[in-house]
């Protein structure tokens, strides 16, 4: 039996340590070596995912195990489960399209490649761990790697916009790790195994709702969720294209894995009474989010803070599936949260993608210097259409079944939450708002010699649309995975 | 199934081999929705002979996707797969000289799929989805001349209004889902109690926005940006039935409350309407009031207590709005715009254009024995027999006779003025055969509508006196639009009117700024809190700031000081080892006195 998970993990890795080892090789020999070990992941994710995680999944599958420090409770263990899969498989391909849309970079490819497949292997493993001790490790690796991507490839900000994002999410990191010890500490006897904590929760009463608090604070920073948002349209607009994919696209949803794996699965009893706090917080930010995008002018910045607004949802939905008594309406939430995970994944890495296409054709990000840009350049102007149409809930494209999932839920829990449904109406104005003033009218001077997307850029932006579309018609590939655990879920 | 099935994949079909082919759209459009008027009108007859389909389809866990072809909505399948049939062959005359066919006939075949899911829709889930694509289709049509100027914020006005409007069709079907344990929409239709009074107007709600209704209804007029076909299949006949369609079909779940609310928001909203079509002076807009009034009278009818009144004069409609439509698109093309004051004397130039759009024309006023006079009775008669006939009955009467007054006026401002010599319209055999059958429909549906209420197994109300009321109105208010110009007959609503009614400010006043204004003090406030951050980033550096001065004072300090305060006592020490022999002598012999004086004191105690 190969160890497909751990293969899938450190490929990666390899790859990084290769780029390493080879101090003279060219900018595309670099690019090449990070594609194919992308790639390679990616196989390795497909072959995890037909593996996939058994009936009636409550557990995980596909573990390997190798023994670390007995006496701790610490070992190397990885595994998935229905929530987790499909984030890897997210993961996987993100990086891929990532690394081909990097392709340009001339500038230190190198060191480029190599942050992203460490990167890669970190964001593998914050998903696929079974290990506290493990995770945190993988979480804290990622924030040095996205540093280093931001403060040397980023732009005219940069240096603030790294040194925030690493001190604040770090700092917000700490109670993570606090929580992990209380959880060490109260498991009896005293391990890091997370399945242990997930089949026997080791606190409760204040102990629990402690440990609980200590972990929203990490997932909130890290989701994010109002108030302690704003490092992230900084990191995101000042981020390079595909340093802004992977943190929208991957890392956001550390926060809200952490919340469903940790807060949701290990102090469930503290969560459900901390619930209607919880999706207070998640239906404010939401509509938050979605009004600070309408106001902005950037448009990086208005993806960016359309991030906090579906990452909104996933809160509301996970919170939503802590206080629900009826099995069948929790597994609903989940099912939604962990959907809208894996669309915003995909959606807003497109978008993402567009925006910087376009950057790098006008160098600039401001929506009033652009118009009738659709003319000029018909397959960046119809893509963009799509996947705004597609974060702004329309069926039949991503995020409409999840979000769909999550509002039905909440009517059901928390009846007047569903208030939040007015976030797709403020999204929807936003996104008009932005296409009409960029893509429609007449076309002004200046941009009639702009390009249409290369072959290369295509090739990135199209697998992303068609999972787009895929997610939006056939969503049940992804929600039969999912449901398998979201099923089993809670008492 | 699969003949009704065809209604849908023939349209879809041909949109993904247009996009995909970039050639013969005309020809693939044309194809497809000719498979779903054939698929349409095999599953009627089978229908009619007793035949029910439905079909299931995965979708979410526990809310699977179903199709469900019964009698209304096998009829509902029929209209629409007509209307796009013969707007689709008018369209291929009408984009004769367009350049980006491709974009047109796949939006155009798209749309027709869409809608003739939403149609047949049995499930909460696949309506609300196909409702949806319609509403993106409409904002890609609108906005088909995407260059002009305010092209875009049509389209955006017309996707905003809806989209928001939608919001109630939204929660109505999570308290119906919730409420039945299903989403099956047959099945959802039994909830009782508050549950079934809130999902009532909240689904009035989403019909409202849809189907153009006050105060919503201005979408619809700024939707006549579009081209003329799709003003035509969506903006008259179809897209905005959706709401009708959707207040027929959950007709059974609405207490009489909310279908009092539904009966009072369509007689307004045909009143107002109506008013502001006699003010218009664009003919496409003028068209596009009457179609919100019209479905006024469709919402006059399920509010008082008819959906098949209902259900008939939107069959009737769509073929009499549609025809007008078409007749309007080629007298643009003729004369290269829409507005009356460019119009004047185009009847007498084309007078076949001119017969049919005539002929719709009175159709729609209300003349028999043309379709619309049938339809309008059924409402009439609907309203006296309803419960609330003393405040439905007057709406629909008002109503009936201002259709009469502007589809007069519109023919007398067509037909009043000097004809020029005109060119060749290009196309006009394609658009006048589309708008020939059309028309041709508007003259005879009166025909089908006994037949169609055995087939919907309800009886249409017939009543000889109401029915000579309606003859009245229409011979009346005909020959007053014609001779008696707007501005007498409207007096002081004049203004009011010809802003369309519009108080606060309209969607924009009171919506869109507002929400605006909201997003800038909300990014404020952001900026302030990441400045928060920032200033506690900085107070942590002058935290640091002051532990390097205590260090290096308060703690180095310290160190030094006691440094110097040892080599003092050192020092002092020093000078107790002075070297001069008065000062030695001295301390001996204090020194020697105290070293007796313990002595002496420790004897003399023991």
């Amino acid at each position: 039996m190969i160890s497909i998970v751990s293969l899938t993990l450190f490929l990666p890795l390899l790859g990084a340590l290769v780029l390493v080892a080879l101090p003279g090789i060219s900018t595309r020999g670099a690019h090449a070596v990070g594609i194919v070990f992308a790639g390679l992941a990616f196989v390795g994710s497909v072959v995890m995912w037909a593996r996939g995680v058994g009936e009636g999944g409550a557990g995980f599958s596909q573990v390997e195990e190798v023994a670390w420090i007995p006496s701790v409770g610490a070992a190397y263990r990885v595994g998935v489960d229905g929530v987790s899969l499909p984030l890897v498989l997210l993961t996987t391909v993100l990086f891929v399209v990532s690394l081909i849309f990097s392709a340009e970079i001339s500038e230190r490819a190198r060191s480029y490649v190599a942050l992203f497949l460490l990167m890669e292997t970190a964001s593998i493993g914050v998903f696929v761990a079974l290990d506290a001790i493990l995770f945190y490790v993988f979480f804290e690796v990622t924030l040095v790697g996205m540093y280093f991507v931001i403060a040397d490839w980023g732009y005219e900000e940069r240096r603030r916009a790294s040194l925030t994002f690493f001190l604040y999410t770090l700092l917000g990191s700490l109670p993570l790790l606090l929580a992990i010890l209380g959880l060490y500490l109260g498991s009896d006897p005293n391990t890091f195994d997370m399945r242990e904590y997930i089949a026997s929760p080791p606190l409760s009463g204040l102990a629990a709702m402690l440990a609980l608090i200590a972990m929203l604070v990490t997932f909130f920073v890290k989701t994010p969720v109002f108030p302690v948002h704003t490092w992230l349209p900084l990191a995101h607009t000042e981020a390079p294209t595909a340093g802004s994919v992977i943190l929208a696209g991957v890392m956001l949803k550390f926060g809200t894995y952490g919340l469903i794996r940790f807060a949701l699965q290990m102090t469930p009893d503290a969560f459900r009474a901390a619930a209607p706090v919880v999706v207070t917080l998640g239906v404010f930010s939401a509509l938050y989010g979605a009004f600070v995008a309408l106001a902005q002018t950037d448009l990086k910045r208005l993806v960016a803070y359309t991030s906090v607004n579906h990452m909104g949802y996933v809160v509301v939905g996970v919170a939503v599936a802590a206080a629900a008594t009826d099995a069948s309406v929790r597994a609903l939430a989940l099912d939604g949260a962990v959907l809208q995970m894996v669309s915003h994944g995909v959606v807003t890495g497109v978008l993402f993608l567009l925006v910087g296409a376009l950057q790098d054709r006008a160098h600039t990000r401001e929506m009033g210097a652009f118009g009738g840009l659709l003319r000029a350049a018909p397959v960046l102007g119809w893509g963009f259409i799509l996947a705004a149409f597609a974060s702004l809930g329309l069926p039949a494209l991503a995020h409409f079944p999840a979000e769909f999932q999550i509002f039905l839920g909440t009517l059901q829990v928390y009846p007047f939450a569903v208030v939040v449904v007015l976030g797709i109406a403020v999204t929807a104005g936003l996104y008009l708002r932005a296409i009409v003033r960029v893509f429609l009218g007449t076309l002004p001077e200046k941009w009639t010699g702009m390009k249409d997307m290369s072959a290369r850029e295509a090739l990135t932006i199209a697998p992303l649309l068609a999972l787009t579309v895929a997610l939006g018609v056939v969503p049940f590939v992804v929600l039969d995975v999912v449901h398998r655990a979201t099923q089993a879920m809670g008492p | 199934m699969t003949l009704a099935a065809l209604t849908i994949l023939g349209p879809l079909a041909a949109a993904v081999l247009i996009l995909v082919l970039r050639r013969l759209a005309p020809a693939l459009a044309l194809l497809g929705t000719g498979v779903a008027l054939f698929g349409a009108l095999s599953t009627l007859a089978r229908v009619a002979g007793g035949a029910r389909y439905s079909a299931t389809l995965p979708g979410l866990p526990d809310l699977p996707l179903r199709i469900v072809v019964e009698p209304l909505t096998a009829v509902l399948a029929l209209f629409v797969s007509v209307v796009s049939f013969f707007v689709m062959v008018y369209a291929v005359g009408y984009t004769a000289e367009e350049g980006d066919k491709v974009r047109f006939f796949a939006g155009m075949a798209f749309f027709a799929a869409a809608m003739q899911t939403l149609v047949i829709a049995g499930d909460w889930v696949l309506l609300l989805a196909a409702w949806e694509v319609i509403g993106f289709l409409s904002f890609l049509l609108i906005g088909f001349y995407y260059e002009r100027p305010g092209v875009g914020e049509a389209a955006t006005r017309a996707f905003l209004y809806t989209r928001t409007a939608d919001l109630g069709l939204y929660v109505a079907i999570f308290i119906l889902i919730a409420g039945a344990g299903t989403s099956e929409i047959s099945r959802t239709l039994d909830l009782g109690g508050q549950a079934a009074v809130a999902a009532g107007l909240l689904l009035l709600l989403a019909a409202a926005g849809k189907s153009a209704q006050t105060p919503l209804q201005g979408w619809l007029q700024s939707a006549m940006a579009g081209p003329t076909p799709v003003s035509a299949l969506l903006h008259s006949a179809t897209l905005v039935a959706a709401g009708a369609i959707l207040l027929i079909r959950t007709s059974p779940l609405l207490p009489p409350t909310v279908l009092l609310v539904v009966g009072i928001l369509g007689g307004v909203t045909a009143l107002v309407s109506g008013l502001i079509a006699v003010a218009e002076g664009d003919l496409k807009r003028l068209l596009a009031a009457s179609t919100s009034s019209q479905y006024g009278f469709m919402l006059l009818a399920v509010g008082a207590g008819s959906p098949i009144a209902a259900t008939v004069h939107l069959i009737a409609h769509a073929a009499m709005k549609s025809s007008l439509f078409l007749g309007a698109g080629v007298f643009q093309h003729a004369r290269g715009s829409t507005a009356f004051d460019d119009l004047r004397g185009v009847g007498r130039e084309r007078r076949w254009t001119f017969a049919g759009f005539a002929l719709a024309g009175l159709a729609l006023a209300g003349v028999p024995p043309l379709a619309g006079f049938w339809s309008k009775d059924a409402i009439l008669a609907a309203t006296f027999e309803s419960p609330h006939a003393w405040l439905l009955a007057p709406l629909a009467l008002v109503g009936m006779l201002l259709t009469a007054v502007y589809v007069g006026r519109a023919l007398g401002l067509l037909w009043r003025g000097e004809g020029e010599a005109g060119e060749p319209v290009a196309g006009a055999g394609w658009m006048g055969a589309g708008l020939a059958a059309l028309a041709a429909l508007a003259g005879t549906l009166g025909l089908a509508v006994g037949p169609l209420a055995g087939l919907l197994g309800e009886d249409v109300q017939e009543n000889l006196l109401i029915a000579g009321l309606g003859i009245v109105l229409a011979l009346a208010g005909l020959p007053l639009g014609w001779f008696v110009p707007a501005g007498r007959l409207l007096g002081p609503l004049r203004g009011a009117a010809e802003r369309g009614f519009r108080f606060g400010g309209g969607f924009d006043g009171l919506v869109a700024r507002p929400a605006m204004a909201a997003a800038r003090a909300l990014d404020a406030l952001d900026r302030g809190i990441h400045a928060v951050v920032i200033d506690v980033g900085r107070a942590s550096l002058a935290v640091a700031e002051a532990t390097r001065v205590a260090d290096e004072r308060g703690i180095d300090g310290l160190i030094r000081a006691l440094v110097r305060g040892t080599r003092a006592l050192g020092g002092l020490a020093r000078t107790l080892q002075s070297g001069l022999v008065h000062k030695e002598l001295l301390l001996a012999a204090v020194g020697g006195a105290l070293v007796l004086a313990f002595l002496t004191i420790g004897a003399v105690g023991l």
